[in-house]
């Protein structure tokens, strides 16, 4: 691999192959930056479980230290985890270690900041003028401190989440649950959080070595294993997380893997019927602009109203803080709940659904079939930058008298409720398209109207919308 | 001086209600037992009186920074010179020249230890080596962990020994446990100069192994070279001053061992550092009056990193660092003549004691590193230098202040006589040291033109030119040369009168300032 193509610095962080473009010299320099930006305050450090994930944390660590940082080390745990300790530190940020749905050759640092939502773009940039600069904040010998290893922050995460639930009810149904961890950061936490919830808990793939037995990425293809376990062990639900447990993505007492739109759709439903049966005031859903139609079908059943943000956690997540979001997420299976904090969480998102099949009194499969079908198809089309905004410009004037969003790619959105949007990724040189309808056939004459403008004689297979 | 006992009282007072009981089964009793004391300590080192070169001591200039990358590993002030990013090349440049094997990492206490830690780790790591951290531990014992684990290809010590606590150093272990020799060393730094790495891929990489017994492995082998029967039935009563570093824990046991009552200060290895931790007399007065308030029969001063060590005798004198390398001589020699290496910077005592026992001492440049390799070259049976580091071969090839702790209660022990009677035997000498900072970019050339001036004029001496440049007469000599671990040129005269040694050291600073 050449180290050009294998290494992205960006406003989302950074991100490389290790043994290749992430040198431990190189992470040091973000680290410093970062230790640098927070002036020198308490970061809260943790990673998933690649297997680079000490030679990653070290360089952090030295570069935090460095820079004069009181350094709390979690270990192993889930992103949620680390930024909820954020919070709960009162830290003045955080690095979460891990490339999510990257395949495990890759890693990356992830940067949070005190109110645990990762940077925002203009903090981002900001951090990378600090690098770029090469100027870091120096402690001396004297007032360097010592890492603070810290044994307690799982335990933190499961209790919060859990003040969010209805415990009761959920023990009540003793669901039997399969969990897939991916041999990821949901290792260390998923089984003991399903147990507390009075689940009977089968678990596979849940050894913390970062040797993950299929792509992160909890998307249909794979969630085979999944699948078959469910229907091996009569469960009612299966659980998928990616690597660094921010995603879910559910599979039905039937074996089938419902898709990852529904998580974020299943946990709405949770939330909004909460809220009106408490008398609250209707508050808005906040979902990204690739998140699936589900969403308005159900805000509008409880009156709420449905904001749109550009695509990444932290859009959605400033969003919601601003306008006071009761529930939200993004459609690749995050689901972020205010209530106990503003980060995707794979256990808030079980706990969710759990507590929604607890209350209905029904099957995974029940609940999906009583809500609205859609059909989405998610591809995406290997371009360079300059190719991208070529194909976004000729979108936008070809679909310029229907609706159109034009603040992350386009989004071009139709009378019968189909949609589909096109934005070039921030991880990947490569543009990705998103399609929903309410009929296979109408998802199909979408793309082939999109087709021609984004120079693809054939669309790669589809994969993941990360 | 008069203010200084009350307040060690105080010190030793607080100290004594916190002590953890493994190091010490009699504490001092109270503190009306100090303040009797008399408020007068006697002076420091009678014979060898070391200078404290304050004379020359300029601050860092602007332009230079407090790092030094040499042969002997990289050394640094923290947060000026030394970086994590200088850390992380040098270790990577360590795992690529050991190829990626496993490699063994030690740390000291300062309170940087965690930085440099993560650093070394990180680097080591990328490289494909398997890492084995044993925590904190005195870097004589990372050495021999590192020759006795099979596996081992070599180690990383992280600790700046005698160096105040603003600094840290990394020191490089070969794979016999001795540090990197001169050929290795500069094969290391062409490796960090080259820049190119291995690049461990990610199902490569190995994950972190810890190790906390390397300590008592080596305490177990100290045991094993001493008699430890005579010693025990000796029942010394004896104080340390662990200078809150890495022996803090690991000397009380080995005392404990050695069935001595112990009477610890200075032994938390979460603190910082009481003093520079420097073994001399300047930093021994906490020492003395802790061995006057017990009344025991010696007492010991560590550096950071349980190489350097130095005396205190029960008469409560603070015995230059010299004397340890020469009263180990002197009994070793007795027993077993043969050749004794030490460093041009040390005492001409030594050759005065060889002469006793029909051995030899051959000189080398200053450096573990080098007497190593001439104790190897020459079959000797004692080495190390006159800053207090003692190498006894029969154990490993290492500064080992705990084997010297070892070795003097042995002698003692056998020879029934406190240690002011052996101090006694070591001929007298005056030593002057001096220090005078200098520009790195000049070092260098300093002593080259002082080289040229000597090579006029000799003075009536016979010229060394081993480091630096050594003019030597019948009875006395006179030492100048670069610092190996920081930016400043060092000298040290001696002879057997006051008087006379501070002419020489006179006529060397005066050289150094016309070349300046």
């Amino acid at each position: 691999m050449k180290g050009v193509q294998t290494l992205k610095i960006s406003i989302s962080g950074v991100r490389g192959v290790v043994g290749d473009s992430l040198t431990p010299t190189l992470l040091v320099k973000f680290a410093q930056s970062f230790g640098t930006y927070t002036n020198g305050g308490t970061v809260v450090v943790g990673s998933d479980t690649r297997t680079s994930r000490e030679m990653v944390k070290h360089a952090v660590l030295a570069g935090l230290l460095a820079t004069g940082c009181q350094v709390v080390d979690l270990g192993i745990c889930p992103v949620p985890t680390v930024q909820l300790a954020v919070e709960r530190l009162h830290a003045s940020g955080g690095i979460a270690i891990t490339a999510s749905h990257n395949p495990a050759e890759w890693n990356a640092l992830k940067f949070i900041r005190p109110d645990g939502i990762f940077l925002s773009t203009y903090q981002a940039e900001e951090l990378l003028d600090i690098y770029h600069q090469g100027e870091f904040r120096l402690a001396d010998g004297i007032s360097m401190r010592r890492v603070r290893v810290e044994k307690g922050a799982l335990e933190a995460h499961m209790n919060a989440v859990m003040a969010c639930l209805d415990v009761d009810t959920i023990r009540r149904r003793r669901f039997r649950v399969v969990a897939d961890c991916c041999n990821g950061a949901g290792s260390v936490v998923t089984s003991e959080f399903l147990k507390r919830l009075g689940c009977e808990v089968i678990t596979i793939n849940d050894t913390p070595n970062g040797i993950f037995p299929h792509p992160p990425e909890p998307v249909q293809e794979n969630l085979t294993q999944l699948c078959e376990a469910v229907v091996a062990h009569g469960a009612e639900v299966g659980f998928a997380q990616d690597a660094d447990a921010d995603r879910l993505a559910i599979v039905s007492d039937k074996g089938e893997a419902i898709g990852e739109e529904y998580t974020v759709s299943l946990a709405t439903e949770l939330v909004l019927g909460k809220e009106q049966r408490e008398g609250l005031p209707a508050r808005p859903v906040v979902v990204n602009l690739s998140t699936t139609a589900l969403i308005d079908d159900i805000a509008a059943k409880y009156g709420c109203p449905v904001i749109r943000t550009p695509v990444g956690e932290v859009n959605v997540a400033d969003t919601m803080k601003r306008e006071g979001g009761a529930i939200g997420g993004e459609g690749n299976g995050g689901v972020i709940w205010p209530e106990v904090h503003y980060g995707r969480d794979s256990l808030v998102a079980m706990g969710t659904v759990l507590q929604l099949l607890a209350e209905r009194e029904c099957s995974v499969s029940e609940l999906v079939a009583s809500l609205p079908k859609y059909h989405m198809q998610k591809l995406k089309v290997p371009c360079t930058s300059e190719q991208a905004q070529r194909m976004l410009s000729a979108i936008k004037a070809r679909f310029a008298s229907h609706r159109i969003d034009t603040r992350d790619g386009v989004k071009v959105s139709f009378e019968d409720g189909s949609w589909f949007h096109v934005r070039a990724s921030r991880t990947e040189p490569l543009v990705r398209l998103v399609v929903e309808a309410k009929t296979e056939k109408r998802v199909n004459e979408l793309i082939e109207s999109v087709q021609e403008y984004l120079g693809a004689e054939e669309f790669a297979k589809p994969t993941f919308a990360g | 001086m008069r203010s200084l006992l009350p307040w060690v009282g105080e010190e030793l007072g607080m100290r004594a209600s916190q002590k953890k009981d493994f190091s010490s089964p009699k504490r001092l009793q109270n503190k009306t037992h100090l303040e009797n004391t008399p408020q007068e300590p006697p002076e420091a080192g009678a014979k060898f009186s070391i200078g404290g070169g304050k004379r020359f001591a300029f601050g860092f200039s602007q332009l230079m920074k407090p790092l030094k990358l040499s042969m002997m590993g990289v050394r640094g002030v923290i947060g000026q010179g030394l970086t994590p990013e200088l850390v992380v090349d040098f270790a990577q440049a360590f795992g690529t020249y050991v190829e990626g094997g496993t490699v063994l990492v030690s740390r000291d206490t300062r309170p940087s230890g965690d930085m440099m830690r993560s650093a070394v780790l990180s680097g080591l790591i990328a490289t494909g080596c398997r890492v084995v951290d044993l925590g904190v531990c005195p870097t004589p014992s990372l050495q021999l962990a590192v020759a006795d684990r099979p596996d081992a290809v070599g180690g990383i010590a992280i600790s700046a020994g005698h160096n105040a606590v603003e600094w840290n150093a990394l020191k490089f272990v070969a794979s016999d446990g001795k540090l990197l020799n001169s050929y290795q060393g500069e094969e290391l730094l062409d490796v960090y100069h080259l820049g190119q790495f291995r690049g461990a891929r990610w199902n490569e990489l190995k994950a972190v192994e810890y190790d906390d017994s390397a300590v008592e492995r080596h305490i177990q082998r100290i045991l094993s070279i001493l008699d430890v029967e005579r010693i025990r039935a000796a029942g010394f009563r004896v104080a340390v001053d662990c200078c809150n570093g890495a022996c803090s824990i690991s000397t009380p046991r080995l005392l404990q061992e050695l069935g001595c009552e112990v009477i610890t200060i200075n032994d938390d290895p979460n603190e910082l550092f009481p003093h520079d931790p420097e073994p001399n007399p300047g930093n021994m007065s906490q020492l003395r009056a802790l061995v006057k308030a017990s009344r025991a029969d010696v007492g010991f001063c560590h550096d950071a990193d349980g190489e350097r060590l130095a005396l205190v005798t029960e008469d409560f004198r603070a015995l230059s660092e010299e004397y340890t390398l020469a009263i180990i001589a002197d009994q070793v020699l007795s027993r077993t003549p043969g050749t004794v290496v030490c460093n041009v910077s040390t005492s001409l005592a030594l050759e005065k004691i060889a002469a006793r026992y029909n051995s030899n001492v051959i000189r080398t440049r200053v450096g573990q590193a080098y007497v190593v390799e001439g104790m190897i070259a020459s079959g000797a049976v004692l080495g190390g230098e006159g800053s207090g580091g003692v190498i006894f071969p029969k154990l490993h090839y290492a500064h080992d202040s705990m084997a010297a702790i070892g070795h003097i209660l042995g002698f003692m022990a056998e020879t029934r006589k406190p240690l002011s009677a052996l101090a006694e035997a070591v001929p007298s000498y005056f030593m002057i040291k001096e220090k005078i900072y200098c520009p790195p970019e000049q070092v260098y050339s300093v002593l080259q033109r002082i080289r040229e001036s000597v090579e006029e004029n000799p003075h009536g001496a016979e010229v060394d030119p081993t480091e630096g440049i050594r003019l030597l007469w019948e009875d006395a000599a006179v030492h100048v040369r670069a610092s190996i671990t920081e930016p400043l040129i060092r000298i040290i005269s001696e002879a057997q009168t006051q008087e006379r040694a501070e002419e020489l050291a006179g006529l060397m600073i005066a050289m150094v300032q016309t070349c300046l």
